[in-house]
């Protein structure tokens, strides 16, 4: 299944990447918006932290096997980490190879004028930011359910929100609640970055939400002794 | 080994555990039989650290577990209800995983999977998926898993479903090879089972412990004095009227007419239940008096209880109450 969702998100990647190309033949366009900037392209990764994700612990509790894991001489937090830490390396590993994008465009285009690496590096520095951040979330819903169609949905949703926050901002009235929402928005962030501009306030918004939700899961599994 | 000081656990609609308190010795054997719902599983998972009581302490090996949760698990192997498994894993990869989780230093961890392995019977399928194998391979499997750490303490939630007979003769043999050294606490509803295997037994019902002791004490208790049926043709007044001049005799019952109809010579043949008292045969007495008195005696004979019968007077009781 782990080579399924690679392949699949790698199929999307790539066409994601071609169609910009193609649109913008001859044109000027930021090196780093080609990839991160598409949005095709991000509703794949989020995709696909829904499918890595859903079943972390919503198989483990629908089968048993939790309770297995959960009475070895481990600590719950333990436990946790481990299941984060094998999801976002396989996120890693899945996102790395979309690199031979650009490795193939400059030795396909070597006339195209310098490539400029560091949008790229901040291209990749923001995927994996949200990525690691949206596991976190994606590792608590599937904590809080038995059924992993019900984890990759809740995930999925709680992610579009967040990545699509300046959407939501259309619908909402008040200009103060505009821009708070555009401040969070991910989108926004993903832009900064795919042009080069690294802030460190969404950094630290992403991995302090990282961190939020990884204590927040460790809690989730913990409830099962106060039922 | 284990001690269990008036433990509750309350889910939120019911209470599956209700201010329960025992204790197990080291090496000991004990079963907790009951029927489905009693509280047994909600029970192993409080001693197996996975729920923690709402009222009550648990100790094992004079651990508190809500404490020191993690030196109790090393001692305990936990094989779960249903023995729950990755079906995607091969098994020599399972016991390598599981060896790893539970500490097992890395020198010890081959040696200790192949002893394991030898001792469920597991070694002509080490390389199956696990997912291909059958119930009892699986439950083996867990079984394995339980035993891989040397645990102190065994804890087995219905070790046995899902074998075939042979299995479970072979399951129970290791279990009794394993009581020398290991405790073994199981819950099971099979009452042959907790008869065969164990010291103890705790017969649960509604959440509680309403009745522990060795099987033959408790089909003893059960028994309390004991009964004999005889079945006499003669005129029943008289008939009642001897009998309960028998010493040893407490009560005369007369049950009915005879059980079958093969009476047909006779219309006085009747079945009487005697209680007697614990420790004498009056068996011998009731033939002579049938005998002096010239009626026909065709059946004389002890009831015998089993474990069953406690039960189900034990758990049909409580329940109605």
């Amino acid at each position: 299944m782990a080579y399924v969702i690679m392949v699949a998100f790698l199929v999307v990647a790539g066409l994601s990447f071609c169609r910009p190309l193609g649109q913008h033949l001859g044109e000027q366009i930021g090196i780093g918006e080609l990839l991160f900037g598409a949005p095709y392209f991000w509703v794949a990764v989020l995709a696909v932290i829904a499918l890595i994700t859903m079943p972390l612990f919503a198989e483990e509790r629908r089968t048993g096997t939790l309770e297995m894991l959960l009475t070895a001489p481990v600590t719950d937090l333990q436990v946790v980490l481990g299941k984060y830490a094998g999801a976002l390396v396989f996120f890693l590993l899945m996102t790395t190879p979309t690199a031979a994008y650009f490795i193939l465009l400059k030795a396909v285009a070597p006339g195209m004028a310098a490539l400029d690496w560091t949008p790229i590096f901040t291209g990749y520095l923001s995927l994996w930011l949200i990525g690691s951040c949206f596991i976190a979330i994606g590792m608590f819903v599937s904590a809080l359910t038995r059924s992993q169609v019900v984890a990759a949905v809740g995930c999925f949703v709680a992610v579009s929100i967040l990545f699509f926050m300046d959407t939501v901002r259309l619908v909402l009235p008040g200009a103060a609640v505009q821009a708070a929402l555009t401040y969070l928005s991910s989108t926004q962030h993903v832009q900064d970055f795919a042009q080069g501009v690294v802030d460190t306030r969404p950094i630290v918004f992403y991995l302090s939400l990282t961190v939020f939700f990884v204590f927040a899961t460790v809690k989730a599994i913990e409830a099962r002794q106060w039922k | 080994m284990i001690k269990v000081e008036h433990v509750t656990k309350r889910f939120a609609s019911a209470v599956a555990v209700a201010d329960i308190s025992f204790e197990v010795l080291r090496g000991e054997i004990v079963g907790f039989l009951g029927p489905n719902g009693a509280g047994k599983t909600t029970l192993m998972r409080l001693l197996a650290t996975y729920l923690a009581p709402t009222q009550g302490r648990v100790f094992i090996d004079g651990l508190d577990v809500f404490l020191h949760s993690l030196d109790a698990r090393r001692r305990i192997g936990y094989l779960p209800e249903n023995a729950p498994l990755y079906p995607e894993m091969r098994v020599d990869e399972y016991l390598s995983f599981r060896a790893k989780l539970k500490g097992i230093p890395r020198r010890k961890r081959r040696e200790r999977m192949e002893e394991v392995k030898v001792l469920c019977g597991l070694k002509d399928v080490e390389r199956c998926i696990i997912g291909q194998l059958s119930k009892g391979y699986g439950r083996r499997l867990a079984l394995a898993d339980s035993l891989i750490h040397s645990p102190e303490l065994l804890i087995l939630d219905e070790p046995m479903v899902g074998l075939d007979p042979n299995q479970i003769r072979a399951v129970r043999e290791l279990i009794g090879a394993l009581g020398r050294r290991v405790t073994v606490v199981l819950a099971t509803h099979s009452l042959a089972e907790a008869e065969a295997i164990c010291q103890r037994v705790f017969i649960m019902n509604h959440g509680r412990i309403v009745a522990s002791d060795s099987p033959e004490h408790l089909v003893g208790q059960l028994q309390g004095n004991v009964s004999v049926v005889a079945e006499i043709a003669g005129p029943p007044d008289e008939v009642v009227e001897r009998l309960r001049c028998v010493s040893g005799v407490l009560t005369v019952q007369l049950v009915g007419p005879a059980a079958s109809g093969l009476g047909r010579g006779s219309a006085l043949w009747r079945r009487y239940r005697l209680g007697c008292h614990p420790g004498t045969d009056i068996r011998p007495a009731v033939f002579g008096i049938a005998a002096t008195q010239g009626w026909p005696l065709r059946e004389l004979s002890l009831e015998v209880f089993e474990l069953e019968d406690v039960f189900i007077k034990l758990t049909a009781s409580v329940g109605r109450g």
